[in-house]
Order: C-alpha cells, then structure tokens, then sequence
C-alpha cells in the first residue's frame, strides 16, 4: 500500500521549488505507488462517494478520481510544494477502471505546460498521466494552480 | 427526460482534516484559521479536489459504467469552501456541474461523456 504520504514531501519539509525555477516542458520523474482496497474506502469515506455508484458489471469499482490524492505528488517529485498554493482548476479524463477489490500498481508521469502571470497571480499548468505498468492508461489530468512565489 | 443530480454536505474543519490526513499535504490554508484569515479568507479552506470528488459521485451516480471508460470533467475553483458551509452540488442533465455555499457559487464545470 502507498498512503500519498509516503510519496508526497510536505510544505515546509524542503525548499520550496519557486515560480521561477518551473520549466515549460519539464519532465516529472515517473512515481510508482499501489492504490489498495483500504486506501479506495478512506477515499470514498472522505469525498461522501457512495460504493453503490462504482458497480461495473457487478464489480465494485474504485471511484477512479482515487488517483487525486497523487497528484501533486508527481509534480513534486521535479517541484517541491511551497506554502500558500491554490488550486485554480483541472480537466480531467477517465479511460479505465481502477478497481476496489485488489491491489492496483500505479505510475505517474507528467510535464509542465505553461506557466503565466495574471492578474497579479502566478500560475502553473502541467499534465499528470496515471497507467498501470503494462502501459494502460487510467486517467489523464491538467492542472492549473497559482503560487504565491 | 434525465433528472437533476443534487447533494448537501454540511462543511466541517474535521472533513478538511479526514481529507488532508489521506491527501498528505500540508498546506496550512486547509488548518490554520488565523493564517487562512490574515490572508482574507473567511477561515480555513475546503479542498479543491475534496469538492471534485463530491462532482465525480454524482457523474458515477449518473452514468454508470461510461463513466470510468469515457468521463471528462472540468472543473474551476472559484470560491473558497470554510467550514460551517452548507455546499451544495449539483450535476444538471447536461453535465453543468456547481457546487454552491449559502454565500456564493464555489465550483463551475461539466462532467459528460467523449
């Protein structure tokens, strides 16, 4: 089981990566970690999902937005986190399930697409892909936060 | 002809706790009341992808199976969410998805099927 924590350095635990320091096109080293059942019930218990809304086919599925709480943590395998972030927006794509009855091995990977000021705010998009390690492609995610620095 | 989708989820400090505590993140918006507030929030903030999570429930809820193998979601965060909010999210057959407080709209976006 990989809680996000175990991957996730936390705000104040190194320097802090600044809006200068963000590169178009940088690469996210890759982050493998295994989403299990328990960490699929924490999940649902913390977003009020109902189990009953994730039967395929007579399988319990996870709510495939499980992999969220990993997602900063592949930007901040290149960018370590700084304080005072918000989050802006995401566009998110789902392309096959992750199931709650058994252990699902995971990758990360993404790159920085754009960074911008506006309106007195600085702001990063980048691009999280989450696949099994045979390559299928779970969810693809674009993320746009603003940083104070 | 399809239905509304709607929820009401009272907001309390301990659900912005539950969440970070799986999440790992310690980003003192989400904890510190003063700090949240010296920065001109209402208090502590609910976080982005908690409130995602709650838009995905009602798409799950809606179209089923499609969901996992075709789902697209936007959302904008555009408000902040403090607790003692009373949010409500809806998902309209269209796939306008809103989360909206007592105070103010906080999420816009869609959740449809490519």
């Amino acid at each position: 089981m990989t809680r996000p924590s175990d991957v996730k350095p936390r705000e104040g635990e190194q320097p802090a990566a600044l809006y200068k320091d963000w590169k178009v096109g940088a690469e996210f080293p890759p982050l493998p970690f295994t989403i299990t059942p328990d960490i699929v019930r924490e999940y649902m218990s913390v977003v009020d999902a109902d189990p009953k809304n994730y039967v395929i086919d007579g399988r319990q599925a996870a709510p495939p937005n499980v992999v969220f709480v990993y997602m900063m943590a592949v930007m901040y395998r290149l960018y370590p986190p700084q304080q005072g972030g918000i989050m802006l927006g995401n566009t998110v794509q789902f392309h096959n399930p992750i199931w709650a009855d058994e252990d699902t091995e995971v990758v990360g990977t993404g790159r920085v697409t754009d960074k911008y000021e506006k309106k007195g705010r600085k702001l990063i998009c980048y691009d999280v892909d989450f696949k099994r390690p045979d390559g299928t492609l779970l969810v693809s995610v674009n993320h746009t936060s603003a940083f104070p620095e | 002809m399809a239905a509304r989708l709607e929820k009401t989820i009272p907001q309390t400090q301990d659900m912005f706790d539950d969440y970070g505590k799986l999440n790992g993140d310690n980003d003192v918006l989400h904890y510190d009341d003063a700090f949240a507030k010296a920065r001109g929030f209402r208090g502590t903030l609910g976080h982005g992808l908690m409130y995602t999570g709650y838009v995905c429930d009602l798409a799950a809820r809606k179209y089923g199976r499609d969901w996992h193998y075709r789902g697209r979601l936007t959302v904008k965060y555009v408000r902040g969410v403090c607790p003692g909010d009373r949010l409500v999210v809806t998902l309209e057959p269209d796939g306008t998805a809103q989360c909206k407080s007592q105070f103010d709209t906080t999420l816009v976006g869609s959740a449809t099927l490519a």
